[in-house]
């Protein structure tokens, strides 16, 4: 059963990165000039403006760098209390996600985290979102 | 730095600030709403709390409407506006807010020599057209860190700063009860003030028992929203001296911005909002020709609490880690050494997104701030970090 979630922002550069989710595969654009990792997708490379960037898999591990906890309900797909990690990806990239299988408090800055998907859908379409499980 | 200090010291002091004017923020609040909505004209708008504000403005300014000849406008069209109040102009524009940008603007618009004196229109109905700034109105609004995540429920502006707080917390040890401290003083602040929206007494007992909205932040963590209007008038200083009220001189300016990282958060956390708050306080103080000891009166945009101990540490007020202890015992307080927020801010007096500290600005070192007088107030610095980086204005009392 696919969790209802707020949509995503698909704009030009996104629907590709949410296809490859969608497989199963945590994949970001990689500069094949510098290494740079772009995050949101983005038409070039904002170190060195090449616009050769290939679609890498990511190693999906990282440390939590931030996290918050929602108590008011913004959403009616989010019902408090709602966790937030922002995660230091291994390749770079800082990347929001919620955590799985941890309780908001135990949550800590410096805990290695591996992605993981789970099953969702906005009113877009179906689609797998990556999330953030201890390492 | 890109910045050319020569230049920038040359235009230090030449502009001053001459009037100001601002609706009545708290009774607006208290006067019930009726059915005003959103795009439908109502006798309580956006262009009639503007051209309150203007009146009021121009009359302190002791300046006749034809001596006004540029126009800055934020929150409704200049053109419209400038039809309303019967402007003619030399340089007008629409201007983003937050109290520094236009500031900055029309200080260089007239320095440059495009005009000579210029009215800066900050006018904004939130409250009675139902504003929010999290959920599902911004769903979708694309690529900035408060809209791009709506899928992970991450929304609205302060719980970036939530984030922030949290580096701190986990890093230096600092607390909810350490942060509680800039509410319960901007509102003892607001309740010295009589147009402020929100005058109860809150205490440290009030906040650390209130409702968190994101941990960590409390809801007094978070500003009010309501309506109203700001007007400052900006002149050449060596017209001012003409004028009924001390001149409050443009001192300095600084604003660096980095879009690096800006959808992932970049300067709202820790490392790197330091580094833009010490790069937009370096040209600042540097145009000025004054360091942070110099400071006698400091504002933030305080669309949220913890903007405050964050900027005092890049601006150099306090070592980094060490703002929310130095904001303690009485320190930020009016009678103490760094009085903050002396009008109670956005968390308690009016959401004006920063012009309503250009305004008390003014009131302090015109030394009109009555009960909330800091006293020998001949400096005041305002400070904004907000998705445009971090910027800055210096103020200084003119003769």
């Amino acid at each position: 059963m696919a969790e209802k979630r707020p949509d995503r922002v698909l704009g030009p550069f996104d629907a590709t990165f949410w296809e490859y989710c969608t497989k199963g595969e945590f994949r970001l654009q990689r500069c094949n000039a510098c290494g740079h990792y772009a995050w949101p997708p983005a038409p070039l490379c904002s170190e060195c403006l090449s616009e050769d960037l290939t679609w890498t898999l990511l190693s999906g591990r990282g440390k939590v760098k931030t996290h918050c906890t929602f108590e008011r309900q913004y959403y009616p797909e989010c019902p408090p209390p709602w966790p937030v990690v922002v995660v230091d990806l291994e390749e770079g990239p800082w990347f929001v996600g919620n955590p799985k299988g941890i309780n908001w408090s135990e949550l800590k800055i410096g805990m290695s985290v591996k992605v993981s998907f789970i099953d969702c859908e906005d009113s877009q379409g179906q689609f797998k979102l990556p999330v953030f499980e201890r390492a | 730095m890109a910045y050319d200090l020569r230049r920038l010291r040359a235009m230090s002091g030449r502009v001053a600030v001459v009037g100001v004017g601002d609706t009545d923020y708290g009774k607006d609040y208290r006067t019930p709403l009726g059915t005003r909505q959103r795009g439908v004209p109502s006798e309580r708008d956006s262009y009639a709390l503007a051209v309150e504000a203007f009146k009021r403005a121009l009359a302190d300014s002791g300046l006749k409407k034809e001596d006004i000849d540029g126009l800055l406008v934020n929150g409704a069209p200049y053109w419209r506006i400038a039809e309303i109040l019967g402007l003619r102009f030399n340089w007008g524009a629409d201007q983003g807010g937050a109290g520094y940008h236009d500031v900055a603007k029309a200080t260089e618009a007239i320095n440059s020599g495009r005009c000579n004196t210029v009215a800066i229109i900050k006018t904004t109905v939130q409250r009675s057209v139902g504003a929010a700034f999290g959920g599902t109105n911004q769903t979708r609004s694309g690529y900035m860190a408060n809209w791009y995540y709506p899928p992970w429920g991450f929304t609205s502006p302060g719980a970036q700063y939530t984030m922030a707080f949290q580096q701190h917390m986990e890093r230096f040890g600092s607390t909810e009860e350490q942060l509680g401290t800039v509410a319960v003083t901007f509102r003892k602040h607001a309740m010295l003030n009589e147009n402020a929206v929100m005058r109860t007494p809150l205490t440290i007992e009030d906040y650390t028992s209130s409702r968190y909205i994101c941990r960590p932040f409390h809801i007094y963590d978070y500003c009010i929203i309501n309506d109203g209007a700001v007007v400052l008038i900006l002149t050449r200083a060596d017209r001012a001296k003409d004028l009924p009220h001390t001149p409050v001189l443009v001192a300095g300016l600084g604003n660096y911005g980095a879009g690096i990282r800006h959808t992932q958060f970049s300067f709202r956390f820790l490392d790197e909002g330091w580094e833009n708050l010490k790069n937009a306080s370096d040209e600042a103080f540097g145009m000025a020709g004054l360091g942070p000891k110099d400071i006698t009166h400091f504002q933030t945009y305080d669309g949220y609490s913890f903007h405050l101990p964050m900027n005092l540490e890049g601006f150099g007020f306090c070592k980094r880690g060490e703002g929310l202890d130095f904001i303690q015992d009485g320190r930020i307080e009016i009678g103490g050494e760094l009085p903050c927020n002396t009008s109670g801010g956005m968390l308690s007096e009016s959401y004006m997104h920063g012009s309503n500290h250009q305004v008390e600005a003014v009131r302090q070192l015109r030394r009109e701030a009555g009960q909330r007088q800091v006293r020998g107030a001949e400096t005041s610095m305002f400070c904004h970090h907000g998705h445009s980086g971090a910027d800055t204005v210096i103020y200084r009392r003119g003769n």
